[in-house]
């Protein structure tokens, strides 16, 4: 079984053990915070009180500008806050881990006949009143249409981790789809929550899949249409009165591009916007935020984890005793309250901490620098000259780098190098744009460490091999993005058998060991947990910070003007 | 007869020169005021008690004048007036160097295409002609994305965008005096191409060249203001007045020192710079015939 | 005439030509791609970025890109930006009118008030207004722009709050008076160094021309002074100004580029620092090409102007 899993390095799966009923109840529910899936019916509760009609308009402002529209292209984070509005995905996972439809009539389980018990045959179930922004009607054939676009050699997209599974798709009535998996993979349910489809009836008629009109004027199912776009200013949607589901409430959506941070709280202090998205508010921002009349501010977590990437074939990290002391000498606290003011929590797993998954019980850190500096004289690395300590030639000085501008990043650097420097390790600082920082010098390990924040799960799964297999390491030829380029049997031996097991206390017992072992082993040295500060004025109701989905505007087509 | 009881037109014209420049008080208030900025960047630290790179998180924010610390402190903790200081060290050699490589390669540039003319002089100066077309800071940003930022690299790029103007000038003064009496001599007299360039004729440019050189400087502490202000220059735990103002922006509101500090540096040192070259111009040729 | 002119059209296009092979070499040496952003996401294996790079002919051989990209733009195709697909012409022009608005804003109040500040300058020489006007006009061309801009966004908006704190306009606004209120700060901005360049040309264009024979005449003549003033004076001081207007456009444009990173204006300078940070090469190069155009137009301008005007330039 070659290429077939989409898995990195780990062999496919295996599945010679026969229990599988709970196996996509497993993936299913496997995101934050709920483990089988319930009612898989009716979407959650709607908040009190909104109107009857569209009211008023939402203006969300964005610090990078959104300029990807097919929701199957290569994107970034902000481009998703299009998508959520404009497009529908077959199902999306609510903030507590509920999958709930969307364009499917309910998310197949193995009880309802949707996931044959091995895992390989889906048979999905379509709503049949949906509609395209352009009045033609929403059938299975858009849903082939979109699986198979992204399986096309010839178009340029995101990627098919889990699509490149699926085979002989079947449109066995306008609202009804079958599918076969080549091999059965538990997080495809969280890819296509985030998959949204897209309309074959003009998506077949181009010549260029890569690029057409379509592209800069989307036609989606969604509960915004999409309106117009001033290139370097906004981006337009209005309310799509016909949409299958509740909502939306307000009139208008506009998304405005405004690339400073302090410029954007600026205008969110003075009213001229109603929600700040992705960057957020600047932490420093945050508690003058909180005063402010007619403004409420959500601090809310992500699934990133922002930490010290170490590359472990670079001299001095190779040795685990400089990765501890490096790791003692961190004034966390100083990071957290001072730099941060506060806001994010700190932890010790790669694993965010509202995710079934999280182990417990780690190992706490604490700020101690004597120890440290004990801890390396032990080691064999003993000062020399300027007072940087070497061993057997080696110096223990290194570079670090992150995305120049970056403001509270590049003060957390000024600590490290005064705190390290007290314990004999020299720190130098290497910025760069975001452009450079993570083509080939993080790709290829170029680098000595990285200040970093990554979201280690895939989709809501905890399976981190492309992250720490040791045949995930690109710079070595391996398939994934172990920049670290972290080598350790026991971690390959729990990784295989975490993907092959099936019972979610299982799972959680293995990738507890899995990540006692990262945190043993301090293959990255965590920091905390990301978060996001987000500020909504008063009266929006509505917003729900959705860790499952990677932007907090998923749902605009909830808010409503009190 | 003294000295000072001559007039202008008996004076030697260096001496001549000199009694103009004093004449022009903003001139000399700017000279003053470069010598106070050079002294104070390079002496002044080590009167300083803090260091300019250390770290006291517990007291950041610190307003001027609440404390032991003068201009205040920064985000994290370290003292505005040492920064000042250890930045004005950098910001005004940044300057000055990017000025002599700049004129350097001006003056080469410039000397050999006005001496030599024809194709060699077109050729360069169509060279020349095709760099200017670029504004400074899009062809500063587009070099600075090539390059890995520090302060060498700060400094050539800084350099590399103020060499063209140098080369004009020299250019159009150097065919100018090409052909006057002086040059014909030297050449009848059998010395080489080069010590007739560099000996008789770019010497005799030296007034344009002089004011064109302070004007550079000043030229240069700016746009390394704004390169580092951008990212692309100067980089953290090393102090620039133009990085100081990239870290003070986002504190704008709450801390406005931060960035009020750097940037009436900046203004100072170049408004002097400007004054001094303006008064070199009026000096070293009243009759304003100077570009 | 005619040859004149000829001569350098002719020249300007070879200007261009080497000026494109110089932005395009700077541009692909540097390091870094359009791709990195998206390995940011991590949401590409390096196989998926190896894909896409190939898609986008990133992998040729350097010379043949730069063959290949000025054939095209030759043929009128600028070719598309990499992050939204839109022609690269298209991006250009949407964001013209931004930059045009507060360049031509800018340059009417630089000129108004820079040639009056000037005029007066000259004709009340050392005096406490000439004086002030001199060193205001010195401080002004050595303050930071963007500090300056700074400044001004903390006095007027965040402090008095007088004026928006940057874009163009009040979403779902959009009124005549609503772009004005925006384009106060940032047209001040930028014509701070304009007025004090066109103040300080004027100042010492006045005081070449005053001194002339021909006013000394003028006024043993008998004519009223305003008369020499405004028909004699005036009108051969502003000459000079003409080429001075031509050779003002590239500083004009970079200090567009810092009043609109500032104010957050949504113009080709913003376009530029954007796609230079995202590596999107189209766009870049038909911002570098555009702004060369420009520049030369300007100056092509400026002497024709002048030749046209001052029948001596003709000849020599």
């Amino acid at each position: 079984m070659a290429d077939s899993t989409g898995k990195f390095g780990v062999g496919g799966l295996h599945f010679g053990i026969p229990n599988r009923r709970q196996f996509f109840q497993l993936g299913a529910g496997a995101a934050a915070g709920w483990t089988l899936s319930g009612n898989a019916f009716a979407q959650s509760e709607r908040p009190s009180n909104p109107p009857d009609k569209p009211r008023g308009q939402v203006i969300a402002a964005l610090s990078q500008e959104p300029t990807v529209f097919h929701p199957l292209m290569p994107g970034i984070e902000v481009d998703q806050g299009i998508w959520w509005q404009v497009f529908s995905p077959l199902w999306f996972i609510e903030p507590d881990g509920k999958f709930v439809p969307d364009l499917a009539r309910e998310v197949p389980t193995v009880e309802n006949g949707g996931l044959s018990a091995d895992g390989l045959i889906w048979k999905i179930k379509l709503r049949s009143d949906v509609k395209w922004h352009d009045g033609t009607a929403f059938t299975a054939e858009d849903v082939k249409f979109s699986l198979d676009l992204i399986n096309n050699p010839d178009f340029r997209v995101r990627n098919r981790v889990g699509h490149s599974l699926v085979k002989d798709i079947k449109v066995v009535a306008p609202d009804e789809i079958h599918w076969r998996m080549e091999a059965p993979y538990s997080p495809y349910m969280s890819i296509l929550s985030l998959t949204f489809i897209v309309p074959k009836h003009i998506l077949e008629k181009v010549s260029d899949p890569n690029a057409s009109p379509f592209h800069n004027a989307p036609v989606g199912t969604g509960p915004f249409r999409w309106a117009e776009r001033v290139p370097g200013d906004h981006i337009q949607l209005n309310a799509n009165t016909g949409y299958h589901g509740k909502g939306p409430y307000v009139e208008r959506v506009v998304f405005k591009y405004i690339p400073d941070l302090t410029v954007l709280y600026t205008q969110f202090r003075t009213g001229q916007v109603d929600y700040t998205g992705l960057q957020g508010i600047l932490p420093n921002f945050v508690q003058e935020a909180k005063t402010l009349k007619g403004r409420k501010i959500f601090v809310s977590s992500t699934s990133s984890v922002e930490h010290i990437a170490p590359n472990l074939e670079f001299g001095p990290f190779a040795d685990r005793s400089v990765r501890e002391a490096l790791y003692l000498a961190i004034n966390k606290q100083a990071i957290i309250d001072a730099l941060n003011y506060g806001l994010p929590t700190q932890t010790e797993s790669f694993v965010p901490q509202q995710a079934w998954s999280f182990q417990q019980g780690l190992p706490q850190h604490k700020y101690d620098p004597a120890k440290a500096n004990a801890l390396l004289d032990a080691a064999g690395w003993t000062r020399g000259s300027g007072g940087v300590r070497e061993k057997g030639g080696v110096k223990l000085e290194f570079t670090n780098s992150t995305t120049s501008g970056n403001a509270v990043r590049e003060q957390t650097q000024q600590l490290l190098i005064q705190d390290w420097r007290a314990i004999g390790a020299a720190m130098r600082v290497n910025n760069m744009p975001a452009a450079v920082i993570w083509g080939d010098f993080w790709q290829q390990s170029k680098f000595n460490s990285v200040l970093v924040s990554v979201n280690f799960m895939l989709g809501s799964d905890p399976d981190v091999t492309p992250r720490f297999g040791s045949g995930a390491i690109p710079a070595k030829g391996g398939r994934g993005y172990n920049t670290y380029q972290y080598k350790s049997e026991a971690a390959d031996r729990l990784l295989a058998d975490g993907a092959r097991q099936f019972e979610i206390a299982q799972r959680k017992t293995t990738y507890g060991e899995l990540q006692k072992l990262i945190r043993n082993d301090l293959a990255i040295l965590p920091l905390f947990q990301g978060f996001i500060a987000e500020g909504v004025k008063e009266g929006l109701q509505g917003f729900r910070p959705n860790i499952n989905t990677s932007i907090n505007c998923w749902n605009i087509r909830e808010w409503y003007w009190a | 007869m003294t000295a000072a009881t001559l007039t202008s037109a008996q004076l030697a014209p260096g001496q001549a020169a000199w009694r103009r420049f004093r004449r022009h008080r903003l001139a000399l208030a700017g000279a003053v005021i470069i010598l106070v900025l050079v002294l104070g960047s390079a002496f002044g630290p080590y009167l300083l008690p803090f260091d300019d790179t250390y770290i006291d998180i517990m007291k950041r924010f610190a307003p001027p004048l609440s404390g032991a610390h003068i201009l205040g402190t920064d985000e994290l903790g370290r003292d505005v007036l040492a920064r000042l200081m250890m930045g004005g060290r950098v910001s005004l050699s940044i300057g000055i160097v990017a000025m002599v490589i700049a004129m350097a390669v001006g003056i080469v540039v410039g000397a050999f295409a006005g001496f030599y003319g024809g194709v060699v002089g077109a050729v360069l100066m169509r060279l020349v002609d095709a760099v200017l077309c670029f504004p400074t800071i899009f062809l500063l940003l587009a070099l600075a994305a090539l390059t890995e930022p520090g302060l060498v690299t700060t400094t050539v790029l800084i350099a590399a965008t103020a060499w063209m103007a140098v080369a004009r000038v020299v250019e159009a003064q150097v065919r100018a005096l090409r052909e006057r009496e002086f040059a014909v001599a030297a050449l009848a007299f059998g010395s080489s191409n080069l010590r007739i360039m560099f000996r008789e004729l770019v010497p005799n440019a030296i007034a344009p060249i002089m004011v064109a050189a302070t004007l550079n400087v000043a030229k240069a502490i700016l746009l390394e203001s704004y390169v580092s202000y951008l990212g692309y220059g100067i980089q953290p735990p090393a102090a620039s007045w133009g990085n100081m103002l990239n870290n003070a922006q986002i504190y704008l509101t709450s801390a406005p020192w931060l960035a009020i500090a750097p940037g009436v540096a900046i203004t100072l040192a170049v408004t002097s710079f400007n004054f001094l070259g303006d008064g070199l111009r009026d000096a070293l040729d009243p009759r304003m015939n100077i570009p | 005439m005619a040859r004149y002119v000829v001569n350098r059209l002719g020249q300007a296009i070879m200007l261009l030509v080497i000026v494109s092979a110089i932005g395009f070499a700077i541009l692909h040496m540097a390091p870094g791609g359009p791709l990195s952003q998206f390995a940011a996401s991590a949401q590409m294996t390096q196989e998926d970025l190896d894909r896409v790079t190939r898609q986008l002919g990133l992998d040729r051989p350097l010379p043949i890109q730069y063959l290949d990209w000025f054939g095209r733009m030759l043929k009128g195709d600028w070719g598309k930006s990499y992050r939204d697909g839109e022609a690269v012409l298209s991006v250009i022009s949407s964001h013209l009118g931004a930059t045009l608005e507060l360049m031509a804003t800018a340059t009417i109040i630089a000129v108004l008030l820079g040639c009056w500040i000037g005029i007066l300058g000259a004709l009340r020489r050392y005096s406490l207004f000439d004086t002030l006007a001199t060193v205001g006009a010195m401080i002004a061309l050595s303050i930071p722009t963007f500090w300056f801009g700074l400044v001004t966004i903390y006095v007027f908006s965040v402090k008095l709050g007088w004026l928006p704190a940057g874009n163009r306009e009040t979403v779902g606004d959009g009124s005549f008076l609503d772009l004005l209120h925006h384009l106060i700060a940032p047209a001040m901005v930028l014509a701070l160094v304009e007025t004090a360049m066109w103040g300080r040309f004027m100042r010492s264009s006045m005081l070449e021309v005053i001194n002339q024979d021909y006013i000394r005449t003028a006024r043993a003549k008998g004519m009223p002074e305003w008369r020499i003033l405004t028909v004699h004076a005036l009108r051969n001081a502003l000459l000079p100004m003409i080429t001075v207007a031509g050779l003002q456009f590239p500083t004009l444009l970079g200090g567009a580029l810092v009043a609109e990173t500032v104010f957050t204006w949504p113009g080709m300078g913003r376009l530029f620092l954007d796609s230079i940070g995202y590596r999107d090469y189209p766009v870049v190069m038909g911002i570098l090409m555009f702004s060369a155009t420009m520049v030369l137009i300007g100056s092509l301008l400026a002497d024709i102007l002048y030749a046209v005007v001052d029948p001596r330039i003709r000849v020599g």
